[in-house]
């Protein structure tokens, strides 16, 4: 069936296959602009106490501090494994060391992590992320043109690597995970991940001159599933095993931005090299 | 199999190599791990301007010797630019967490006193020069002022009492009950601390200024400890063994325990647990009864005793220390118990063996050879052995985002042996002989991908490694160096075991 599917797209009309990706693109940008990512703790500033273990239930945690008139928003997250972490969220005027007595005197035997971040750190941490998002990609697309010296692939490479992380961000949004220092650090990852495979397309397309465009088509459809899976499953074993926040984050993330890679350069980036080889061809 | 052959190529070698020296390395130093794994806080802390970069040094010397009060080891501090400082405080509980966070919160509180009266606070220091060497006195000295009515009221006390002890006090524990060991007792009350017999004794002083009680611990029972403490804000064990903590504890009495630090003498541990620099010998030209608003104190050593020179920068930065040279707040706080850090890592380990059987699982799917999934792990095992390697080498902080980078790292570099091992097979489908020169044009193309994928990645972490203050550095770090090793050392060489293992099938 795949086989199948490939052969439809090796052959497909050039066009045609651009055009879905881009209607994905557009769609993803239009979630951002509807409703983008939560900002979280690091970024915009506030408490996050995380009760892990001792059977903390969420609701009792909420009415608990809601009776001494605490403002808080409380969430259970259950993992695969069937642990459940209860995360009390706050402003940062709240009296943070009174809540933790609250939920102790409770819960004797939970471990309880605790996070604050100021209002001038977490504007810093987001110039800084701001910074370290807009020159890496200047930096990539920099790099990419370096290694290929012509316009129109390098292009889809970098617009590749924009669109992997538009819809990354997307579905971060419709999934529910925060901006964070840890997700923006995983986005960044994705430029690596991204111009992998997509640099491998490119090369065999562009440069393998003894076979036909649809054998090195096949040929790097293959090569590239192998190491697209092979990283899946790395991930998402991290995700299952790991019940530390920020490894979870970066994991899906990277799950996020890698399936929008499958399509962003078997389908987007092949569409775009073959309608240039074609136009190539014709002069 | 060619085995001498592969083992004799310097590639292989190379790898060989590193892999033994990471292992030597990780055995011999040790692998140091982030505060998320071992458990403990990590505050930030942000003055309210930004500042140079000797202001910045004597913030840090005065909120380092504040914390030092607290007797909670292993403390850290970073500063970072211009306007953070990062103190990183490993194992710790709750509430010395919750202890260190009120202390930097709270202003310093500075107090000199003699023979039991407090006769200055920090509002009355107006100002303190830069410490200088005096040749004829051979000593080090810190130049200061002190407000009228300050100097006045130590002119009078001081009438006549050559050679008594002054002490300065940085957040002494003010009214609190301290049950000392017999022989800290003995030495509290002995001439290290009074100088002349006249004098006050050091637990006599302390008592009158601040009423803090020191009471020597002979065994009494908890009840009478208890009655002590009575109407006291804290009870603090010096030097004190046993289960005195936990029992005064639920008798509802708050207890703090200190213990001497490695190497630590026993009256630099008394100075310690009472915030109390000096005492400094009394000198006659004060004791004439005329008001002086001009002081010093000397530290009496070379001009190149690094020891007294700093003691005296110590002292200089304590005397200002009732009015830091700019306000400090704590502005983060990351709080991890040690326990759930321990949870992590197990887990995370974990997560690395089912990653990378994973990975051999899908590659040997694909290819059905073991003899491509074996050494595809292998070589993800070994990036991350000399990841590792470098990391214990350079005592890398290795946290959560650290680890993650690695995996990431082992992500990108699976990709790069399956792009060498489909272009090696690849060509022998095709055309059924191997030509060389079709094998390096294959390599070549296979390293093309390889170098300009690396070099992406590196220069997009390189503006996250620049830029982040936070944790996320880490993940920059592991995910530079793991690219690094890949296209240095490990890919090369697994690019020439793949040319052996397959060419061999045939």
């Amino acid at each position: 069936m795949l086989e199948n599917t490939l052969k439809k797209l090796a052959t497909a009309d050039p066009k045609k296959m651009i055009t879905y990706p881009l209607i994905v693109f557009l769609v993803a940008l239009l979630i951002l602009v509807i409703h983008f990512p939560t900002l979280g703790t690091d970024l915009k500033g506030g408490v996050v106490i995380t009760i892990h273990g001792g059977n903390a239930d969420a609701k009792d945690v909420e009415s608990l501090l809601k009776a001494e008139n605490f403002e808080v928003t409380v969430r259970e997250i259950k993992s695969i494994t069937g642990d459940t972490r209860v995360e009390v969220r706050a402003s940062t005027d709240v009296n943070v060391q009174r809540i933790i007595e609250l939920i102790k005197s409770k819960y004797p035997d939970a471990a309880i992590s605790q996070t604050q971040f100021g209002p001038s750190l977490s504007r810093t941490a987001q110039e800084q992320s701001l910074k370290a998002v807009s020159l890496a990609f200047l930096g990539m697309a920099v790099v990419v043109f370096l290694f290929f010296r012509v316009p129109v692939p390098s292009l889809t490479v970098i617009f590749s690597a924009l669109s992997d992380m538009t819809i990354a961000l997307a579905l971060m949004s419709i999934f529910g995970l925060e901006l964070t220092q840890a997700t923006i650090a995983a986005l960044l990852m994705l430029i690596g991940y991204s111009v992998d495979s997509n640099i491998l397309l490119t090369t065999k397309l562009l440069r393998r001159k003894e076979d036909t465009v649809e054998e090195a088509y096949f040929s790097a459809v293959s090569t590239g599933f192998t190491m697209s899976t092979t990283t899946l499953g790395a991930l998402a074993s991290l995700w299952a095993i790991s019940q530390a926040e920020v490894i979870d984050m970066i994991a899906a993330v990277l799950i996020f931005g890698l399936l929008a890679d499958f399509m962003n350069t078997w389908i987007l980036n092949a569409g775009v090299l073959r309608w240039y080889i074609q136009r190539g061809e014709k002069k | 199999m060619n085995l001498k052959k592969l083992l004799l190529n310097g590639r292989v070698l190379l790898l060989i190599l590193v892999i033994v020296g990471s292992i030597l390395t990780i055995i011999a130093q040790g692998i140091t791990y982030g505060l998320d794994i071992s458990g403990g806080v990590e505050i930030t802390v942000q003055l309210e301007k930004p500042v140079d970069q000797s202001t910045m040094e004597e913030v840090r010397i005065s909120l380092e010797n504040r914390l030092n009060t607290l007797g909670v080891k292993d403390i850290t501090l970073e500063p970072w630019g211009d306007q953070i400082i990062k103190i990183r405080v490993a194992n710790v509980t709750e509430e010395e967490a919750n202890s260190i966070i009120d202390t930097i919160n709270r202003q310093g509180v500075f107090y000199a006193e003699f023979n039991g009266v407090i006769f200055a606070t920090g509002a009355d220091i107006k100002r303190v020069d830069q410490v200088s060497y005096e040749p004829r006195e051979g000593a080090w000295i810190v130049p200061f002022s002190i407000s009228k009515e300050a100097a006045e009221k130590f002119a009078q006390l001081a009438l006549g009492k050559v050679g008594y002890p002054v002490d300065i006090f940085l957040d002494p524990p003010v009214n609190s009950t301290l049950i000392v060991s017999q022989e800290i007792y003995t030495l509290m009350n002995s001439n290290e601390f009074q100088f002349v017999p006249d004098a006050k004794p050091l637990p006599q002083r302390l008592k009158e200024a601040f009423n803090i009680d020191v009471v020597p611990y002979t065994n009494q029972s908890v009840e009478e400890i208890a009655k002590l403490a009575q109407g006291k804000e804290k009870v603090i064990l010096v030097g004190v063994n046993g289960e005195l903590e936990s029992t005064l504890k639920n008798l509802g009495i708050k207890v703090e325990k200190r213990e001497p630090r490695a190497g630590e003498a026993a009256d630099e541990f008394i100075r310690r647990i009472l915030g109390l620099y000096g005492p400094y010998r009394l000198q006659e030209g004060l004791t004439t009864g005329e008001p002086h608003t001009e002081l010093a104190i000397s530290i009496g050593g070379s001009k190149e005793d690094i020891a007294a020179m700093r003691q005296a920068q110590v002292v200089s930065v304590v005397l200002r220390s009732g009015s830091l040279p700019v306000k400090v707040f704590v502005e983060g706080v990351n709080y991890i118990p040690p326990t759930l850090g321990e949870q992590f890592r197990k887990q995370v380990v974990q997560a690395g063996i089912v990653a990378l059987l994973v990975v051999g699982l899908i590659v040997y799917l694909h290819y059905r050879k073991a003899r491509i999934a074996i050494p595809v792990v292998l070589t993800s095992l070994s990036e991350v052995i000399a990841i590792l390697g470098v990391a214990a080498l350079i005592r890398w902080n290795l946290d959560l985002p650290s680890i993650a980078g690695i995996i990431a790292a082992i992500g990108t570099g699976v990709d790069q042996q399956i792009v060498i091992t489909d272009e090696l097979l690849g060509g022998r489908k095709k055309e059924k002989i191997t030509k060389r020169s079709g094998v390096l044009k294959r390599m070549g193309r296979a390293f093309f991908v390889i170098w300009a994928s690396a070099t992406t990645t590196i220069v997009a972490m390189s503006f996250l490694f620049k830029f982040f203050v936070g944790g996320l550095r880490g993940f920059a770090f592991t995910t530079i160096l793991g690219v690094l090793i890949g296209i240095l050392i490990t890919r090369p060489a697994y690019a020439e075991i793949a040319k052996v293992l397959l060419s061999e099938e045939r």
